[in-house]
């Protein structure tokens, strides 16, 4: 399987987080990497039982460029980094190496969703 | 304008602390999120890419300076500085926390906001024509009937659970400046033959992934049914709309399934039935309404302003302004004034909070504190002395608001878009942000004339494509932001839908296709025309050989 991380909103505050050992994080760079789809689908299923701190966690596809997670597609690319059209706001005010290598991909992708699980396998 | 009674103020302060406790319950997982999420949703807030988003109802978009103050407050406050003003006249903030919402309805409440029928599958916020109660051009005053609806409609307990959100637009004008034919019921004010106050009733209009343009089942209804036949026609759709498919579940579906007169037909069959006085609106409570909205001192001016002549000699900047964004008055001496919130540049609908307080200041000094909003995410200063407004626009020089360019290329309609909403395919800002930066030079976009350009970034066509002279729809092509155009569309009085011009456009060639179709435009227009005038003379063909000539 291609890489993949877990992705929520907060309950509380709205913002964007990412899955890492058992708990949220803000930043995608410091989310857990999945590349075994059994590990990958029993912390979705801890993850989606957070109900009183997340809201709809499911799993993105992600690719590594220079060592950081970069979402293949280009609306988890946006939700990683913030509004393309208010630099100053989202995660992206931050900066770093994980928003530029995000940023770097910001204008193309493989798939518009990047959600995993939409289409049913076989 | 209307102030909200006792019962009005009890019903929003007990509306806020019914949200408290909803979402206490939520935090302390007594409620799901299955079951919370219905229950946001009908007091504006939703969970979006980046935050919740909280979408707060102006009524008919009809704001007073102290409310237009108080959400540059809670911009300010509670979200980062800015809102952003939408095609259903309402406001969105995208940065607001959860824990916060309650805190956000108490302080709306305080000044008479809510965010009450602003989602769900309710009948929504009415809009109207936001020259409303200064236009000549106007039969009747559309706000009053407006409130009336937003009495009515405010939590109808047979119409909170439709197959589908319900909106209605009324014009006073027979130039419409509500898109009144593409919503679910548009309702167009009328004097009969022989003097009497009514209503076209036009059903069954919408965009989105099936557009109608509405069609008419009573060319006059007596005014004073408005609300029986209104209830007629919500009845109808609710008993025979379909609830199996959610596509298919707008009343533009049933009507072009049954036919306007079969629907018709069922309709006056129902509001037969109905004991219709005990539903409308009695002549007290209408004149009650009605006084409310008749609140401006009007003085006896020259209809000529000799000082604003001799400011707009002196400063071509405002001769220009007064050109696009002021409208006749239906008083003499006075201006409708249109603040463009279009900025070549900006994000189209945004207006920071600075901005917001600014205008509030501008509107109580030169305005008679009231300010409307335009589904065509602007704001309008309708009551202003022509003597006034070389005031009015140096002020709104100072906060970046002077921008002359009312339905010109530059006065873009976009959605939020990919960069905000949790629905979209493809952003819609960045798009109309590289147009309008090619029409930037406003004398390019004053020659260019009328040119009413609407973006949506999916298909749910909340920047109005289908109706723009050129639409522009975000698709996704294989994971790649695309966008299909159209041309031709219309939501004033000669409405019509778009047609497709041809495959879809990457991003990057959106701006230079739109910058073809204006050059094919100034090379065919006759004298006078417009671009949709032009393109309705001249067919597709000529636009399209521009656009895709290198492709073929």
């Amino acid at each position: 399987m291609t890489e993949a991380v877990i992705t929520a909103n907060s309950l509380l505050e709205g913002d964007v987080v990412f899955w890492a050992g058992g708990g949220w994080v803000e930043a995608l760079a410091d989310a857990e990497r999945f590349d075994d789809a059994s590990a990958l689908d029993a912390a979705l299923q801890t993850a989606k039982g957070q109900v009183t701190t997340v809201v709809d966690a499911y799993a993105i596809d992600i690719i590594d460029e220079r060592g950081q997670p970069v979402p293949t597609s280009y609306r988890e690319r946006i939700r990683a980094l913030g509004p393309t059209t208010h630099l100053d706001h989202g995660k992206q005010a931050l900066g770093g190496p994980s928003i530029e290598a995000i940023a770097a991909h910001a204008g193309a992708g493989v798939r518009s969703s990047g959600r995993l699980g939409l289409i049913r396998r076989k | 304008m209307y102030r909200y009674d006792a019962i009005d103020a009890a019903l929003l302060a007990d509306r806020a602390t019914e949200f408290r406790g909803q979402v206490a319950r939520r935090l302390s997982g007594e409620l799901s999120e299955d079951h919370f999420k219905p229950l946001r949703l009908m007091n504006g807030l939703y969970l979006q890419l980046h935050a919740y988003m909280l979408r707060v109802a102006i009524p008919y978009g009809v704001l007073s300076a102290d409310q237009l103050r108080r959400l540059a407050f809670i911009a300010r406050r509670f979200d980062k500085g800015f809102g952003h003003f939408t095609t259903r006249t309402n406001i969105q903030f995208n940065w607001i926390k959860l824990a916060d919402a309650p805190d956000i309805l108490d302080s709306l409440a305080e000044v008479g906001l809510h965010a009450i029928q602003t989602s769900g599958n309710c009948i929504r916020n009415t809009t109207a024509d936001p020259y409303a109660g200064a236009t000549a051009e106007e039969i009747d005053d559309p706000r009053v009937w407006s409130e009336a609806i937003r009495q009515w409609s405010t939590f109808h307990p047979e119409f909170t659970y439709l197959p589908r959100k319900f909106k209605i637009a009324v014009t006073g004008a027979a130039k419409d400046r509500t898109a009144a034919k593409v919503h679910d019921i548009g309702l167009k004010l009328r004097r009969s033959r022989d003097g009497e106050l009514g209503f076209e009733v036009m059903v069954g209009g919408g965009m989105g992934r099936t557009p109608y343009l509405g069609q008419t089942i009573r060319e006059h209804l007596p005014a004073r049914h408005l609300l029986s036949y209104l209830t007629a026609i919500l009845r109808t759709y609710n008993r025979l709309g379909r609830r199996d498919n959610s596509y298919k579940a707008r009343i533009k579906i049933l009507v072009a399934s049954l036919g306007a007169e079969a629907f018709g037909r069922a309709v006056e069959a129902e509001w037969a039935e109905l004991d219709q006085a005990s539903i409308d609106l009695p002549d007290l409570e209408l004149a009650r309404i009605r006084a409310d909205f008749n609140d401006v001192a009007f003085q006896d001016l020259a209809p000529v302003s000799v000082a604003l002549n001799a400011a707009k000699a002196a400063d071509p900047s405002l001769a220009r302004f007064v050109r696009n964004n002021v409208a006749a008055h239906k008083v003499a001496g006075y201006g409708i004034v249109n603040i463009s919130l279009k900025a070549p540049g900006d994000v189209p609908g945004d207006c920071t909070a600075d901005q917001m307080d600014a205008i509030a200041d501008l509107a109580d000094a030169y305005g008679a504190g009231e300010i409307r909003v335009t589904h065509a995410q602007n704001l309008v200063l309708p009551h202003v002395k022509l003597d006034d407004v070389a005031a009015l626009h140096a002020g709104l020089k100072e906060i970046g608001l002077a921008t002359a360019n009312i339905d010109l290329a530059s006065d873009i309609i976009a959605c939020p878009g990919l960069d905000f909403c949790a629905l979209a395919n493809a952003r819609a800002i960045p798009i109309a942000q590289a147009i309008a930066a090619r029409f930037a030079d406003p004398a390019t976009a004053e020659s260019v004339g009328e040119l009413k350009i609407k973006i949506s970034g999916c298909i749910n066509a909340c920047g109005h494509h289908h109706v723009g002279h050129i639409g522009i729809l975000g698709v996704d092509k294989k994971g790649e932001e695309y966008y299909q155009l159209t041309l031709g569309g219309s939501g004033a009085e000669d409405a019509s839908l778009g047609d497709v011009l041809g495959p879809a456009l990457s991003a990057d060639r959106v701006a230079p296709s739109v910058d073809q179709l204006v050059d094919v435009y100034l090379r065919e227009r006759s004298p006078g025309e417009r671009f949709l005038d032009t393109y309705r003379r001249v067919g597709l063909n000529p636009f399209k050989a521009a656009v895709y000539a290198e492709a073929v």
